[in-house]
């Protein structure tokens, strides 16, 4: 079985292709701006490398949020035209998961993104990476008096916060994220969205 | 080898609050086309959401294009290449028709070839009637008013455009202060129907140069409304509305009677949004008319955004060996060459 992985929601490239339980081609860049321009390119070349061609993969598994909105459309577009396209299986996890499931550390795992304004994207995953708190849009501040509640945990973010002394860096273990999301439930192409966890700015203000 | 193979482009379009897809043979014939409109969508905030019109592309993309392929009973092997807006147009709108396109020409190792949307509303006519040149297009929409020569297929020359607001905007902005609900414009087109003209307003930027200025009309406009609010005098609408389309058309057709003499112009095309209103049709018909021109006008369907268009205009870029690599990007703003 070959994989396909696809991370575009932060200002970071992450995308991988393994097979079965072998890495075969990883890319883990920052691209910032350019992620539009870029990302498709350099998924190309992971298929250059290996000889493969699109239909080969036999699984997609795309982050869908939450993270930059405009870094989650441009990889969750990608992968939903190509799963509808070649009729490719498909299926979607949070950043906040990959983040928990690479972490090496045997601790409450903490992922945040910086959501701005004294907000973050934030989950809670025990030792086992199962769920304590889902992933929301949350205060940073709330999310302080949460993992005070726990005993030991770290937080795992490439973002810098004030008022965190301790983050453990984010880094993609691609074989770990594979093999536990791999026979994760596919989803109809048409209906893989983002899950942006807020509303527009413009949406909010009506309320 | 002497038999001429037809070709297929298929179009894809997404620069703004519609989401569309077409197939298009020989740059001449719409073979299918599916659009998305969020118009209902954005009209609960007065104009169109940058983010919320993002988020729909995504959500519609696949849809519009199974069902484009299913209505030309097609496949993607059969396509020849794919055209793209690459821009000008919204960032996170435009993105999302990008990564498709991008990703069907992996997929499917297809030519892809970027589209400047203008280039698109120009060649909708290429559907209807085909192109005489020396040429000029009138491009008049929310977003754009400018005059472009054109001497042959993918050869652009702007002469002019507004040195300020868009048509378009100053139509839905003086349509808004009157109380229409957006999109206003076509609102303020059928009102002005029933009116007379009695509100004096200035003609804006009557000078010697292919430029046109609608910013100094709109706040005339919004001066008039609020004075005669102030004086107490009811504000007669189609009054007002018949009175500023009358200088808003004015303006335009000025320029386009001194471009079709100074370049020798065998062919007007009327492009983009506004060449679905009335007035200003009846008034670049006339002049044509007067001046001896052929006058293409889309049909009203090709006035929106549409990617039939798209896919119209990509069968002559493509004639023009305009190729891009899977490094395309899109480009909010860009100068149509």
């Amino acid at each position: 079985m070959r994989y396909l992985y696809i991370d575009t929601s932060s200002s970071y490239l992450y995308t991988a292709i393994v097979e079965d339980n072998k890495l075969l081609s990883e890319i883990r860049e920052e691209f910032g701006q350019s992620l539009s321009e870029i990302a498709l390119p350099k998924i190309v070349s992971m298929f250059k490398e290996n000889n493969l061609l699109a239909k080969d993969i036999n699984k997609i598994i795309v982050v869908n949020g939450p993270g930059s909105f405009t870094g989650i459309r441009i990889g969750v577009t990608i992968a939903k035209v190509y799963a509808w396209s070649l009729d490719i299986p498909i299926t979607t996890i949070t950043s906040l998961e990959a983040m928990a499931i690479s972490s090496r550390n045997d601790k409450v795992h903490i992922p945040l993104i910086n959501a701005r304004r004294g907000f973050v994207f934030a989950a809670i995953y025990d030792e086992n990476n199962k769920q304590i708190m889902k992933p929301q849009h949350i205060k940073l501040e709330a999310l302080l008096d949460e993992a005070k509640k726990l005993p030991n945990y770290e937080f795992i973010s490439n973002d810098t916060f004030e008022e965190l002394e301790h983050i453990s860096n984010y880094s993609p273990d691609y074989l770990k994220i594979i093999s536990n999301f791999k026979d994760k439930e596919e989803i109809n192409p048409h209906l893989i969205n983002p899950d942006y966890l807020k509303l527009t700015e413009a949406e909010e203000s009506k309320k | 080898m002497t038999e001429k193979k037809d070709i297929f482009i298929l179009g894809i379009e997404s620069s703004c609050d519609e989401t569309s897809a077409s197939i298009v043979k020989n740059g001449t014939e719409e073979l299918a086309t599916t659009i998305s409109s969020q118009i209902d969508i954005h009209k609960d905030f007065g104009g169109v959401v940058p983010e919320i019109a993002s988020r729909h592309h995504v959500k519609n993309i696949t849809f519009i294009l199974e069902e484009c392929l299913e209505k030309a009973k097609m496949k993607m092997e059969d396509i020849d290449a794919i055209a793209i807006t690459y821009g000008p147009g919204l960032i996170g709108s435009l993105l999302i028709g990008l990564e498709a396109a991008k990703t069907l020409s992996f997929l499917y190792n297809k030519l892809l070839i970027p589209v400047h949307h203008i280039a698109g509303h120009i060649y909708a006519n290429s559907l209807v009637k085909e192109l005489n040149f020396p040429l000029l297009a009138v491009v008049v929409s929310g977003g754009h008013t400018e005059l472009i020569e054109m001497t042959d297929h993918f050869q652009f020359k702007k002469l002019g455009g507004t040195l300020d607001d868009a048509i378009g905007e100053c139509y839905d902005k003086v349509a808004r202060v009157m109380g229409l609900e957006y999109p206003g414009g076509p609102k303020l087109d059928k009102l002005a129907l029933e009116g007379k003209i009695t509100y004096k307003l200035p003609v804006p930027l009557k000078d010697d140069s292919y430029n046109f200025s609608f910013s100094g009309l709109k706040s005339a406009v919004i001066n008039l409304v609020h004075n005669e609010e102030q004086r107490g005098n009811p504000l007669r609408n189609a009054d007002l509305a018949a009175s500023f389309q009358k200088v808003a058309v004015e303006s335009i057709t000025s320029k386009v009677r001194k471009a079709i003499k100074d370049k020798n112009i065998k062919n007007v095309i009327l492009a983009g949004g506004v060449a679905a209103n009335k007035i200003l049709r009846a008034s670049i018909q006339n002049l044509s008319d007067e001046l001896n021109v052929q006058l293409s006008i889309p049909p009203m369907k090709y006035c929106t955004d549409n990617a039939a268009m798209i896919a119209a205009a990509g069968y002559y870029a493509y004639k023009n060996g305009r190729i891009s690599n899977l490094n395309l990007n899109s480009k909010s703003q860009d100068t149509l060459n």
